[in-house]
């Protein structure tokens, strides 16, 4: 397929507040053309292989209290039991039991856990991708410690090597390794959009430098839908008076092979970014304001590369954090009441929930937390890839309700987040039930805020 | 021998008074958990019943049964039994022996041919053809199936004939075996206990003179009167089990205050007979009240039962080197069956070349 | 042999060694699968990770103040079952003879009648939960024959247990046979199938406590 087909087959719908392909008229969730019995034994077999001791336990240890159910946004807004965490590994666990558990040997020869049906699979595809952030707050609540969400992450690579991925996911997926973005950024994209923004904002940009000691990144989210976070960036980093870069071939830090689960798409993505900054020398690679980036590269990157990092991994909000702490970013003081949305890959299961706190207090800002906040935030509903697959919206507005009843019961001036797809699909949602609040970037507060050096 | 006299006759003529014998009656009936209205029925009974020919046959014992049923305090109620009974063959208290011994015997088994009762202690051993106790030559089996040919019942006294009692512990030398093993034809009473409980023999043979019937027996043939509940559950230490207060060793405070004896491994829980009730020694006590705990002598196996001082709720699990060899078992197959799924995923990602690719783990 | 010489002899023994060789195979069989390294710079290092996974084994007692609202009930009955059961157990003068003759370790009893009372609501406790797992729609979803026969053989050794105490149903040396062939029949089926949590809780929270302590998240 040509670049051209793509684009005839799965056109880009970038003008909507939620930008992901147009939706589909008829939608083709099942890939390439395996029999019944190839799909389940291909599903089954690539869940389980990666399969290590960690998520052995994890299988092993579930006692069906089924209270991870209470945790789920999509559960707990609809009540549907099918939506509870680990019914949404069901048929995998299944597969475990069959082929990598301890009595693997017994249940294939007594046949005691039958093999699953690839309409069953079929099935799980919408619980698997369309109802599952990946949030992990059901991993916080279950009282085995079972961390359900990377279970679900093991389970994609199952369904997509079985061909079981959501018509829009695998689209954006499949654009992103061919053409470096899953939403049409370009490396050529990325150039012409990173001058405007040097024009438009008159800053200077970086890109491309053949050394520099920080690298920073993107989402396409940004590029496409919020450039102006490019402009944000590079003043941050002027600011501070960085040695940094812009690099066309490792812009791009969503990484849609993981999400959608092909493992070797999430390793060519996640080896631009990391061959770029070896390339130039990077010290520091900064990861944009974008939740499933930080998980791939500031914690499956190294594992990705097969050896450690030759340079630090820090999400924009930790770098800010640091700056402001270390006294290099100099701020105007804001006199609002603020509320933060935690983005969960980065908070919840990144471990950075204090650095956005920070940055929001060193603006003056008077924070004001939610009902449940930080490590215990609610999922906006569209992480994971949820948000690019069209026939997920009426749940995933549903799962919002709980954003934004809680969010009004503070009576915040502002809210920020410091992720792109939360922030798209709170405007999607803004715009869905007409809803009277913005969400704003941390990024752009604390790049509208500095105090520029006269001198 | 035995005359076609009456009791009441035979009672009068010995100046025992009606008195005595309604008293006996009583005791008999409320031993046996009789309305008391039956004391003067049974009194009416055993006054009309003729004189009952008992044959006592003595096998692998120790005495100590007969002991407990003569070893009575005097004037006792249960040697009137032996009033109302024609002990017509017994080796340890007649005064005849050897040859004429025998003779005393088949001349009862002739003269009362369907109507006597047979009366056994001890075990029978049935291996090498059970030379290891014979009477007069003859082996006890045989003279137990010539004896019991023309017998009305046998009454197994004692946990030796009742369950083969500790000639049947192991190893059981002598291949013995209880008496009910070889009579399967007539009923059987079991009267176990090591020793019984004199009343108990007294109470049944009563039973049988008064109702010409054997009386209700439980599962192992033993009487119900006697032998339907616990020792535990008509135990006076009862309450401290209840309240958890239990003797830890033989001389400590528990013990000297008379707390329950479960953990000093008293079988009392698992024990059907009266001795907390009838008492021993004219009921002065019972082994419990002299502080040790029930042995369970009423039980089958009780000498097997692991060990007089083990409680109860202990197991006989073996050794702990036998665990230990099975967890290392378990580890071994367990390590096998890691390496059979690492195999199969190593291959599963060889066959069909899928890069091995993310890191969630 | 009767039922009880059965129970306390041969059955014990080989309960015993089912339970050691099955939870065995089940630990190593999960244990020794891959361990993959992780490369990723630790914001926290190995102490913090130890003591995360330390932590968590006891932070996952108790559910974190967001969702105890909805989990309060089921919580409850778990801990009062599950507390129910220590206290049956490792309180009664009998079951502390058992455990001594299998480690020789001994402590003091606790008033029968107090355990009796214990039985009796712990019982009480694992029928609101069989009721709760019937009729709860996630729970009727998720329940295979694993929970329920779990269930059945937890159960049990109380019940015969209350059983023998009071003398209801049968002799006392059958009730005792049975209520130690019910135990050794949980001892059986423990490695097999969710009582298995018993070990593998320790080994799952711990897991997911080093995991997240060394990200720097919330355990």
């Amino acid at each position: 397929m040509s670049t051209a087909d793509i684009n005839e087959k799965h056109p880009l719908d970038l003008d909507q507040a939620r930008v992901s392909i147009k939706k589909p008229e008829t939608r083709s969730d099942i890939q390439g053309d395996l029999t019944d019995q190839e799909r389940v034994d291909t599903a089954m077999r690539n869940f389980v292989k990666d399969f290590g001791a960690v998520a052995a336990t994890y299988m092993e240890a579930c006692v069906h209290c089924g209270h991870c159910a209470e945790a789920c946004h999509f559960y707990v807004q609809t009540q549907d039991p099918k939506y509870t965490p680990i019914w949404k590994l069901e048929p995998f666990k299944q597969a475990y039991k069959r082929e990598a558990g301890p009595f693997a040997w017994f249940y294939r020869a007594l046949n005691l856990k039958r093999k699953v049906t690839t309409r069953e699979l079929e099935a799980w595809q919408e619980l698997i991708y369309d109802s599952c952030t990946m949030c992990g707050r059901c991993s916080l609540i279950c009282p085995m410690g079972i961390d359900i969400a990377t279970l679900v992450g093991l389970a994609r690579h199952g369904m997509f090597q079985a061909g079981l991925v959501p018509h829009e996911l695998w689209a954006v997926a499949e654009r992103a390794e061919r053409e470096g973005s899953p939403l049409g950024a370009t490396a050529d994209v990325f150039e012409d959009r990173v001058e405007w923004m040097g024009d438009e904002h008159e800053v200077e940009m970086n890109i491309d430098l053949d050394q520099a000691d920080v690298m920073v990144t993107l989402s396409s989210i940004e590029i496409q839908k919020y450039p102006k976070s490019m402009a944000d960036l590079a003043k941050v980093m002027n600011h501070m008076g960085l040695s940094w870069t812009f690099r066309t071939d490792g812009y791009e830090a969503t990484n849609f092979g993981m999400l959608s689960g092909n493992s070797a798409w999430q390793r060519d993505m996640s080896m631009k970014i990391i061959d770029a900054a070896i390339k130039i020398g990077a010290k520091t690679v900064i990861l944009p304001e974008c939740g499933h980036a930080y998980g791939a590269l500031r914690w499956q990157g190294a594992n990705v590369y097969g050896k450690p990092l030759p340079f630090r991994v820090r999400h924009i909000s930790e770098f800010l954090a640091e700056a402001a702490r270390e006294g290099k970013l100099k701020l105007k003081k804001v006199d609002k009441s603020v509320t933060f949305h935690d983005p969960c890959q980065v908070s919840r299961r990144g471990g950075a929930t204090q650095a956005p706190r920070d940055v929001i207090s060193a603006l003056g800002l008077e924070m004001r937390e939610t009902q449940d906040h930080g490590d215990y935030n609610w999922c906006c509903g569209g992480g994971g890839g949820v948000i690019t697959i069209h026939r997920a919206d009426p749940i995933r507005y549903k799962a919002f309700e709980i954003k934004m009843r809680q969010i009004d019961e503070i009576e915040a001036d502002l809210m920020v987040t410091s992720c792109a797809n939360c922030r798209q699909n709170f405007d999607d949602s803004q715009q869905h039930f007409q809803w009277d609040r913005k969400m704003e970037s941390l990024l752009e507060l604390v790049a509208d805020n500095l105090i520029e050096d006269p001198a | 021998m035995s005359q076609p006299e009456t009791l009441g006759l035979q009672l009068a003529r010995r100046g025992i008074s009606r008195r005595s014998f309604l008293k006996f009656c009583t005791a008999m009936a409320s031993a046996m958990a009789l309305p008391p209205a039956m004391a003067a029925q049974m009194a009416d009974a055993l006054a009309k019943a003729h004189r009952q020919s008992v044959i006592w046959l003595s096998f692998q014992e120790c005495t100590g049964c007969t002991e407990s049923l003569t070893r009575s305090h005097n004037p006792s109620l249960e040697s009137l039994i032996f009033d109302f009974i024609s002990l017509d063959y017994h080796h340890t208290l007649q005064a005849a022996s050897g040859e004429a011994a025998e003779h005393a015997r088949e001349a009862a088994m002739a003269a009362n041919a369907g109507n006597y009762i047979v009366v056994v202690d001890g075990s029978v051993p049935l291996k090498d053809d059970g030379v290891y106790s014979t009477i007069a030559g003859i082996t006890n089996l045989q003279m137990l199936k010539d004896t019991v040919k023309d017998a009305a019942a046998v009454v197994s006294v004692g946990t030796c004939a009742a369950f083969g009692g500790i000639p049947k512990a192991k190893p059981n030398p002598t291949g013995a075996v209880a008496i009910s093993e070889i009579v399967t034809d007539k009923p059987v009473i079991n009267v176990s206990g090591c020793p019984p409980i004199p009343v108990v023999i007294t109470g049944v043979l009563s039973h049988v003179l008064t109702f010409g019937s054997i009386p209700e027996l439980d599962h192992l043939g033993r009487p119900l009167a006697f032998f339907g509940e616990t020792i535990h559950d008509r135990c006076y230490r009862r309450p401290f089990y209840d309240r958890g207060l239990f003797a830890k060793a033989f001389d400590d405070e528990g013990a000297r205050k008379g707390w329950c004896l479960f953990e000093l491994g008293c079988k009392g829980p698992t024990t059907y007979n009266a001795c907390a009730t009838v008492k021993w020694n004219d009921g002065t006590s019972f082994p419990i009240e002299s502080g040790h705990g029930c042995l369970g002598c009423s039980e089958p196996d009780f000498w097997d039962g692991g060990g007089f001082y083990k409680a109860l709720s202990q197991g006989n699990w073996g050794t702990a080197e036998g665990i230990a060899a099975a967890a290392v078992a378990g580890a071994a197959i367990g390590t096998g069956a890691a390496m059979m799924s690492r195999k199969r995923q190593q291959s599963m990602v060889q066959e069909h070349g899928e890069s091995e690719g993310g890191t969630l783990k | 042999m009767t039922l009880l010489e059965f129970a306390r002899g041969p059955g014990l023994q080989w309960s015993l060694v089912i339970l050691a060789v099955g939870m065995m195979w089940r630990l190593v069989g999960i244990l020794a699968l891959k361990h993959k390294p992780d490369f990723s710079e630790p914001r926290a290092g190995g102490g913090a990770m130890f003591a995360g996974a330390v932590k968590t084994v006891f932070t996952r007692m108790v559910y974190a103040k967001p969702f105890r609202t909805q989990t309060t009930l089921a919580s409850l009955l778990s801990y009062v079952f599950h507390i129910g059961l220590a206290i049956v157990v490792f309180g009664f003068g009998p079951h502390i003879l058992f455990i001594r003759d299998l480690t020789g370790l001994s402590w003091p009893n606790l008033p029968s009648g107090m355990i009796y009372l214990t039985g009796v609501i712990t019982l009480g406790a694992l029928v609101a939960l069989l009721i709760r797992r019937m009729t709860h729609p996630v729970l009727r979803l998720l329940s295979n024959f694993d929970d329920y026969f779990s269930w059945l053989v937890t159960v049990l050794p109380i019940a015969t247990g209350l059983l023998a105490v009071a003398h209801l149903g049968a002799r006392y040396e059958t009730l005792l046979g049975l209520h130690i062939l019910s135990v050794e029949l949980l001892l059986v089926w423990l490695p097999f199938g969710k009582l298995g949590h018993a070990f593998l809780v320790f080994v799952s929270r711990a897991t997911t406590g080093a995991v997240f302590a060394r990200r720097g998240a919330a355990t």
